[in-house]
């Protein structure tokens, strides 16, 4: 099993919409794969037509035993299931404080799901907090979509400044850039500075596209409903990215397919 | 999660009358019609058969599940079918097929064609809650065209557990009978007329106590021989290596049984037969200590030196082109009229009623006598020698002393169904773990001292020969310092295998407790 979270330290960088698609192509190429949706929002959730809430509300993530396989849904993909997401996971930052071993909590959770996922993909809240550091404990990788502004080169070295003081592993951070638009002069003078500036840049980006906000309208994910379009191709060539860049060193495949059975 | 099930559709039901009819409660959304060519797969002695387990493979997907369970326990994409498990992708379905299936191949039991159509049923929000597939059948290995069989399949959606209970209640009541129980992998093999568990190495003959003991010993010998014929059929094929190891296995019985069952038949006959299995014996010897190198080959490989492990290829490369000659020899010599005339000559001696000879003494004897008083001294003997060889020492007679427990245990399989089976069953696990031990050892032995041999024959220049030789060099102190091990632990096995418990049960099973009514041609059993 791999773990990759789908995180930033800034708000409307495009993690849902990599989250939701990269899941999906995850499952796509053969993955048994589990979506958790940790964002209160719960956008990743509605693209998947699922109803947000959790049983034991965020008692799944904080408590862990089977309440968080209980509370898995299964998406109208094959290999691709989705943990939901529920409106009190917004307090989480305070409840995670009260308790012991509050920065593990979500590393034992995901760890029961070894056996059933090759791939646990986290799509995450925007916050640089104990959530944050659960997340770094919990995760093989962490990948923090990056427009080509500066203010998001700035918060991303933020980041990177807290994983360091903090003693994380900065190396299991990797970047791509996101909403990226062609016409503007900066975005492509400042993808060629942060190539060069930092380690672990991605060499795949996903341009400012309205077939990725139309997500909101067919709530699917892109590849699904327009696998021919130029924004589905991106998130297919970001995905090969990840695998061969990332998960090169990938375990094994595992898949219990709920399609039918001979 | 929700199980899968499935419903047997008969001919002229509406299906999609049924599925529209629960637009009341869902909007349907149906999918494209998909054709699919599914395959399923098994080794030739029914490995996964006999664990209850299906392989099939179904697209690019493998899967594996359970014998009447509809839900796969593993599935895999792989871009080809492998033969032998060591080339699927690495994954747990290889891992859990590699302690079944081993060095068997796979082989393709039959194919069908699927036809599909699914039907999403959805809720309010257009999610789908519960999958309805519609699946035609047809089988396409088979002597006559079956007609299809339609099914209809009730696939529970993770989460939305209520709706599969609801939808399949509908179609019970609607007069469809759910067909969980009866698996379409079953009608499938019986449509292609293959019997699951045909093929068996096991001695699975229940003999009467009161058989005379040629009669009952030529019925083993007679299901001995169809071992040997049935692996002969295969072995040219050279799919796998167990067809030439099944087939040596029963020309070994056969020949213990002619050794160890004394008088039984006249002396002429079981000379002679001794003579020709020894000659069968033989043909194979060097392709199958061939074989045993080569499957080992990573695991030798394994034990040298990471940077002297690929010096050693050339050694394997040269093994497998000898082996690809001693397997032609060997056909060759199945082939020969020598060898025709034996099996032959066996089969027709086997099947006559000839009256007992006058040098057969034993003939006539129940068999449960022979069968305790054969057992109960090859026992014995096994002890005794097993006691002077372990105090001397002697590397060379522990491998007499393996080929001895071999003998007894031979006989004891050959007679099991004499005894108390759960006993009996002890004894022989107890003394199979000795003989592997002893085994190992011995092949051990072997497998260091033949590259030796055959290290000058190796057509290598002088550059690449030294760093070989420096390789095979290496390996052979590897299986060396093993082989220290093991012998440490024989004498342990051994003493495990003498112990009062086991020697009490031996007595008790096959020391001669009160004398039978003797037959009446015969007399004492004869030595």
């Amino acid at each position: 099993m791999r773990t990759l979270a789908i995180y930033s330290n800034k708000g409307g960088v495009g993690k849902t919409a990599a989250a939701v698609n990269l899941s999906y192509l995850a499952a796509r190429t053969g993955n048994s794969t589990l979506l958790c949706d940790l964002d209160p929002q719960s956008s990743a959730t509605y693209y998947f037509r699922v109803k947000p809430g959790l049983k034991s509300g965020a008692k799944v993530l904080i408590k862990g035993g089977d309440r968080a396989y209980k509370n898995i849904k299964g998406t109208d993909y094959e290999n691709l299931d989705l943990l939901p997401s529920d409106f009190s996971l917004r307090n989480l930052d305070v409840t995670f404080d009260k308790l012991k071993r509050s920065k593990k909590r979500l590393k034992k959770i995901l760890r029961q799901f070894n056996d059933q996922y090759d791939i646990i993909i986290l799509d995450c809240p925007v916050t640089i907090s104990l959530l944050a550091e659960n997340i770094f404990h919990a995760v093989d990788h962490i990948l923090v979509p990056m427009i080509p502004t500066t203010l998001s080169v700035r918060t991303f070295k933020q980041l990177l400044c807290f994983c360091k003081k903090k003693g994380y592993d900065t190396g299991k951070i990797n970047t791509f850039f996101s909403m990226v638009d062609l016409h503007k002069k900066m975005h492509k003078e400042l993808m060629v500075a942060v190539s060069k500036d930092f380690n672990n840049v991605l060499r795949s980006f996903i341009p400012y596209l309205s077939q990725i906000e139309k997500m909101g309208i067919y709530r699917e994910p892109v590849a699904a409903f327009s696998p021919q379009s130029t924004a589905s191709k991106a998130y297919e060539n970001l995905w090969a990215k990840i695998q061969k860049s990332i998960l090169s060193a990938h375990g094994p495949h595992r898949t219990e397919s709920p399609s039918s059975i001979r | 999660m929700g199980y899968n099930s499935r419903f047997s559709l008969l001919a002229g039901y509406d299906i999609q009358r049924s599925i529209g009819l629960l637009d009341d409660l869902y909007s349907i959304k149906k999918g494209p019609e998909e054709s699919e060519r599914i395959s399923f797969y098994d080794t030739f002695d029914w490995r996964l058969f006999n664990k209850s387990l299906v392989l099939y493979q179904a697209g690019s997907r493998l899967c594996l599940r359970q014998l009447t369970r509809n839900n796969n326990i593993y599935s895999i994409h792989i871009t080809s079918m492998p033969v032998f498990i060591r080339d699927l992708p690495k994954s747990r379905l290889r891992e859990h097929l590699t302690s079944i299936i081993e060095t068997r191949a796979l082989l393709k039991l039959f194919e069908m064609q699927s036809l599909s159509t699914s039907y999403s049923l959805l809720n309010q929000d257009e999610k789908t809650v519960l999958r309805l597939v519609h699946e035609e059948i047809r089988y396409l290995t088979g002597k006559h065209k079956a007609a299809p069989m339609n099914y209809v399949w009730v696939n529970p959606i993770r989460g939305y557990p209520g709706h599969a209970r609801k939808i399949a209640g509908r179609l019970k009541d609607s007069g469809l009978e759910a067909s969980d129980k009866d698996d379409i992998y079953l009608k499938g093999l019986k449509a292609a007329g293959k019997g699951p568990g045909d093929y068996s190495t096991k001695i699975d003959i229940q003999l009467n106590p009161d058989t005379p003991s040629d009669n009952a010993t030529k019925s083993i010998l007679i299901s001995l021989l169809g071992i040997i014929r049935t692996n002969e059929a295969e072995i040219e094929k050279d799919l796998d290596t167990e067809f030439v190891h099944d087939f040596r296995v029963a020309v070994r019985r056969t020949r213990s049984a002619l050794s160890q069952i004394k008088y039984l038949f006249p002396s002429k006959v079981t000379a002679r037969f001794k003579k020709d299995f020894s000659f069968v014996g033989k043909l194979s010897n060097e392709l199958r200590d061939l074989d045993v190198y080569l499957l080992k080959k990573d695991e030798y490989k394994s034990k040298i030196p990471p940077a002297l492990r690929d010096h050693i290829n050339p050694l394997f490369e040269y093994l497998r082109k000898k082996r690809s000659k001693a397997f032609q020899t060997f056909i060759q010599g199945l082939k020969s009229p020598r060898y025709a005339n034996i099996i032959k000559d066996w089969e027709a001696f086997l099947n006559s009623s000839q009256p007992a000879a006058a040098d057969a003494k034993n003939a006539g004897v129940p068999i449960i006598d022979l069968a305790r008083h054969s057992i109960h001294k090859k026992y014995r003997s096994v002890i005794k020698a097993g006691h002077r060889i372990l105090k001397n020492n002697d590397d060379k007679k522990l491998h007499v002393l393996r080929i001895q427990c071999k003998k007894l245990r031979y006989l004891m399989e050959f007679f099991s169904s004499l005894f108390p089976p759960k006993k009996i069953k002890t004894l022989i696990a107890q003394l199979k773990k000795l003989q592997d031990n002893l085994g190992e050892f011995n092949d051990l032995r072997v497998q260091e001292e033949y590259p030796l041999n055959i290290a000058r024959e190796l057509p290598l220049t002088n550059g690449r020969l030294n760093n070989t030789l420096m390789a095979i060099g290496s390996l052979i102190s590897a299986l060396e310092r093993e082989r220290d091990m093991l012998k440490a632990s024989s004498a342990k096995t051994f003493t495990d295998f003498t112990s009062p418990d086991n020697e009490r049960l031996f007595k008790e099973l096959f020391a001669a407790k009160h004398q039978r009514p003797f037959h009446e041609n015969t007399g004492n059993i004869q030595q």
